[in-house]
């Protein structure tokens, strides 16, 4: 498990940030020395057992760790889980989403599972309900201070669950949760081999054997942190609910029906489930780059769609070992239908916006109507895009097309009210028309989305921009022209680019020493002489995306480290604001000075971790969509 | 006598023969010029007298190839002038400049390839050049050698670099203002421009007025302007109808909520849209437009172009119906004014300077707007290092703004 060095130096900073030096420190020691026992880390952090073991504690406790049980010694060896440290970063994310979809209840709930951790049933309804007692008891509370409830009962915050289990926004920890992905793959194999080829591989067939039965017990492991939601689905509790409260989510779910939920079982560990979260996470990026490249409606009837369609994926990047094999599932990607989009489209929406409205006959019906049955081939984003896609289509479609025109000629006014399914389709077909490829209209009326390239193409799209940013617009030229047409001397460039020599020599300068662009030497002949030899540029993107990653961690980490500074410089002030006194009148109790002091740093709190924010969704793009 | 005669009808029958058979740079082989029927019963030494005769008088020229010797017929004019010159060293000059053609050719290929004294060379070279035969040029690509060209020539592409060079420099100020106009020209025929909601024109509007026309059928939808004279031209104000305005406000109410079209807004066309202007379709405007006086642009040039905008990021293509179109990316985005008016709107007093009128501003990235996004010293920052995010001096600009400036200048 190797982890680049900015982003071991931004978890453990986030672990410091979040929940203090101790358990930061024993972390960092589990970056640098990687799988270590308690023994270990108080010998290498120079801290005592105790003071690692609450450490750990903490850190256990938000899910931030792996251990295993060493069958030798006995002892636990602890590593870190830093997928898990560095989503941290996302909770504001996450809370904001959830917020959007189930209501401030949802959000709340979410909000207590991030602070607690991993929370057994039982602990969170005691604790809302010790929170609901108190709000309910009339004599602690003078009149007009009674804070308003989120949640208003025990029923509620188990219809809440629910909906967040059912959404697998949160799951149920187990035996195997605190196992790093490598350790439970040595155990599944192990098992595999005990139970099934006790007496070794031999041949390929056997090993192609091996390897779907262990991709199987890989599966069960991963499937079990789903009981919760299957026991919800068994219980058809779920399909009667959806019947009553369609398009009813957004309020959070109506009171009356809460009723129907099954008490979940006290004695189950939950806790946030990140992959869920980021695929959400990753709906709402699309939508928001919809908006950019094509408008706000569109973008909005593009989010019900991936509404639709995330709901049975679970991750964004489907795992390499587990889900390779499952081909045939592969292949019949889900798609939904016009009509399912339809009714999940509030009625207040005016789906006639945010299209132009042009007379019938400048459309080719069947041009925006084909269909796409098959998912695209891997294909390089940008690689001769043109060449690639005008085989057989072109004559085909003419005629038909003729015919389609004269119909529609005969027929209405130029500009024809249409029906609002008929609205819906031409936001639909205009995203399936769009470059990147938003949605492919894989049958008649159904409609799909193609992960895969369509974030490689985003993800094109965001070096884009940055390149545009650091090189300007004549450097993104530079970089596409590379892109496009492979590896260019610098005489064609010049000719492709219409850029003058001096211009281009600097410019290729400039993105060489940004890492963009990069030379390869072409020798002429034995002796290589280096004034004779051709010099090729190029672009390799994919070194560009792991340098930006790390440019982005390494950024982030300046950021807290800033942060760091300037909570030192105003140390004093920071410390008289904590007063239990000071606390919540500080403008009262502070002199101006100070006052002035402690808000200038809260500003610059805000304006560091907004930036360390958004440089995550830069990151997110780039490595986990 | 006869003899003589003879040949001389036959050298002019043959000549004219070879002329209607094909341009001047069709070789014809010994067969081809028997083929032709000029000379009688397929004379094979009758034919070979005729060819000395006309390659004597310059008006064939015999070239090697590997099916053998072949000739290919040169114009009189031409002919001429060659028989006009005192002397063969002359003439062979005069012919290598003759075969380099449209390209030119540099004067010490000739002298190499002739192994001609220098002086020599120079003479011949100042005598044909006196004379109008030849003229010197400059190659785009080889900028500091001596080229020479025959003088009723025009270099060709290669040499001066296409009609994106004058006088042998790219002119970038040509190039990005005819981007410009393309780009515009795109932009309007590839989006509709929604005028508070509902009522719109396809078009961003071609001169200082704000565009608006009243759909002929009197629905109040929105309308398309199919006209091709008028692109890019500036329309006289009495095109503007005063009740446009009225009409463009009376619908608009209940529909426009969720989209505030406060101002004009570009909205994306159908999908399907058959009428994405084509490279071709550019090329006519740009044409009709008579922007480009005195240089005229092909097809291959404006492809040049839009490939050029394409790759900047700006157009993608549209494939409707094998039908390649091109619309501008990033419509809601966009600008709904001209270049040319962003140009005069921009108030450079207001700070930022922008390096294009065309298109959007690149998406902000959080990393870009972050210090180290831009850091100089990015690859030698660290904490304990002489340059860490503690004294980092761009971060404390970014975050005290421009009062600190002095106080850091004064550390």
């Amino acid at each position: 498990m190797a982890v680049i060095k900015e982003k071991a130096e931004f978890c453990t900073l986030m672990v410091d940030e979040l929940y203090g030096q101790l358990p930061a420190r024993v972390y960092a020691t589990l970056f640098q020395r990687g799988k270590l026992s308690i023994r270990l880390i108080t010998q290498f952090s120079k801290l005592n057992a105790r003071q690692v073991k609450n450490g750990l504690c903490v850190l256990q406790q938000h899910n931030l760790l792996f251990y295993t049980v060493d069958a030798n010694s006995g002892e636990a060896e602890y590593s870190v889980n830093h997928e898990s440290a560095y989503n941290l970063v996302r909770a504001g994310k996450i809370l904001e989403m959830v917020d959007n979809s189930y209501g401030p209840a949802g959000r709340d709930v979410m909000q207590n599972l991030l602070l607690l951790g991993q929370t057994r049933v039982s602990d969170l309804v005691a604790a809302y309900q010790a929170k609901i007692n108190l709000a309910n008891d009339e004599d602690a509370w003078l009149d007009d201070k009674k804070p308003e409830l989120v949640i208003k009962s025990k029923a509620q915050l188990n219809s809440v669950l629910c909906r967040l289990i059912e959404a697998e926004l949160v799951d149920v920890i187990h035996s195997k949760t605190f196992q790093s992905a490598h350790e439970i793959e040595k155990q599944v194999h192990k098992e595999v081999m005990d139970v099934y080829f006790p007496n070794g591989i031999k041949g390929t067939k056997a090993k192609v054997e091996f390897e779907q039965k262990v991709a199987e017990g890989l599966r069960k492991v991963r499937e079990e942190s789903k009981t919760l939601k299957r026991k919800l689905a068994q219980n058809g509790g779920a399909s009667k609910r959806r019947k009553l409260a369609v398009g009813n989510e957004t309020n959070g779910a109506p009171e009356e029906e809460e009723d129907l939920d099954p008490a979940l079982d006290p004695r189950q560990v939950i806790r946030i489930n990140y992959e869920k979260c980021i695929v959400e996470l990753r709906s709402r990026r699309l939508v928001q780059y919809v908006s950019e490249t094509i408008g706000e409606m569109t973008a909005y009837v593009y989010g019900q769609v991936l509404k639709q369609l995330t709901k049975n994926i679970s991750r964004c990047r489907p795992d390499p070992l587990m889900d390779s094999l499952t081909l045939e599932e592969a292949k019949e990607t889900p798609s939904v239908t016009t009509n399912e989009i339809l009714d999940k489209v509030k009625t207040s929406v005016d789906l006639t916006l945010g299209i132009g409205k042009i007379p019938g006959k400048s459309i080719s019906k069947s041009a925006a109507e084909r269909l796409i049955p098959f998912a695209p081939k891997d294909k390089i984003p940008f690689m001769s895009q043109e060449d690639s896609d005008d085989d057989d289509e072109d004559g085909d479609y003419s005629d038909s097309d003729e015919e389609m025109d004269t119909k529609k000629e005969n027929g209405d006014a130029p500009v024809a009210r249409m029906s609002r399914p008929e609205q819906l389709r031409q936001h639909l077909l205009l995203l399936a028309e769009s470059q990147p490829g938003f949605v492919r209209h894989c049958g008649e009326d159904e409609w799909t989305v193609d992960f895969k390239p369509l974030m490689e193409n985003l993800r094109a799209t965001e070096l884009d921009s940055i390149i545009e940013q650091t090189c300007g617009r004549q450097g993104l030229r530079l970089t596409r022209i590379l892109r496009t047409k492979g590896k260019l001397g610098e005489q064609a460039l010049q000719s492709l680019s219409l850029m003058r020599k001096v211009d281009l020599q600097q410019k290729m300068l400039e993105m060489r020493l940004a890492g963009f662009a990069h030379t390869q030497e072409v020798p002429r002949d034995n002796k290589a002489d280096p004034k004779k030899s051709i010099f090729l540029w190029y672009c390799d993107t994919e070194q560009a995306y792991s340098g930006l990653i790390a440019k982005c961690y390494a950024t982030m980490v300046h950021c807290l480290q800033v942060l760091e500074v300037r909570r030192q410089k105003e140390k004093a002030v920071l410390s008289l604001a904590k007063r239990t006194n000071v606390k919540g009148k500080e403008k009262d109790m502070m002199r101006d000075e100070s006052y002035a002091r402690f808000a200038k740093f809260l500003k610059d709190e805000k304006l560091l971790m907004a930036e360390v924010m958004r440089i995550d969704d830069t990151l997110a793009l780039l490595q986990d969509f | 006598m006869a003899d003589r005669d003879k040949l001389q009808i036959l050298k002019d029958a043959l000549y004219e023969a070879a002329r209607d058979h094909g341009s001047d740079q069709r070789l014809f082989s010994q067969r081809d010029l028997l083929d032709m029927h000029v000379i009688p019963q397929d004379n094979l030494v009758l034919l070979i007298q005729v060819i000395q005769i006309l390659c004597d008088e310059k008006l064939f020229v015999g070239n090697t190839t590997a099916s053998g010797l072949s000739w290919r017929w040169r114009s009189r004019e031409d002919a001429k002038k060659y028989t006009s010159l005192p002397n063969s060293d002359l003439m062979m000059v005069y012919a290598m400049v003759d075969e380099a053609g449209a390209d030119g050719i540099w004067n010490r290929t000739i002298k190499n390839k002739l192994n001609m004294a220098d002086s020599l060379m120079k003479q011949c070279i100042k005598y044909l050049e006196q004379k109008g035969y030849i003229a010197s040029m400059k190659n785009v690509e080889h900028p500091n050698k001596k080229m020479y060209i025959k003088a009723n020539l025009r270099p060709s592409d290669r040499a001066t670099g296409g009609p994106w060079f004058t006088e042998g420099e790219l002119d970038t100020a040509f190039i990005n203002e005819l981007q410009e106009i393309v780009f515009d020209f795109i932009k309007q025929k590839s989006t509709y421009t929604s005028l508070g909601g509902a009522v719109g024109t396809q078009g961003g509007g071609g001169g200082g007025a704000q565009r608006e026309k009243v759909p002929k059928k009197g629905v109040v939808q929105g309308t398309i302007l199919h006209s091709e004279d008028a692109k890019g031209t500036k329309r006289s104000a009495g095109e503007i109808s005063n009740d446009d305005t009225a009409a463009a406000s009376a619908p608009t109410t209940t529909t426009a909520k969720k989209m505030k079209p406060a101002k004009p807004q570009l909205l994306p066309l159908p999908a399907g849209y058959k009428s994405y202007p084509t490279v071709s379709d550019i090329a006519k405007f740009i044409h009709h437009a008579g922007i480009t006086n005195n240089t005229t642009l092909s097809e291959a040039d404006i492809q040049q172009l839009v490939d050029v905008l394409y790759y900047d990021g700006l157009v993608e293509p549209v494939k409707v119906n094998g039908r390649k179109g091109y619309r501008v990316t990033r419509i809601p985005k966009q600008d709904t004014r001209t270049c040319n008016q962003r140009r005069l709107d921009h108030d450079p007093s207001k700070g930022g300077i922008i390096t294009s009128f065309m298109g959007v501003e690149p998406s902000a990235s959080g990393l870009m707007e972050a210090p180290c996004g831009r850091c100089p010293v990015y690859d030698m920052c660290e904490e304990g290092g002489p340059v860490s995010p503690s004294n980092c001096v761009y971060f404390r600009q970014w975050l005290d703004g421009d009062e600190v400036k002095e106080q850091v200048i004064s550390i």
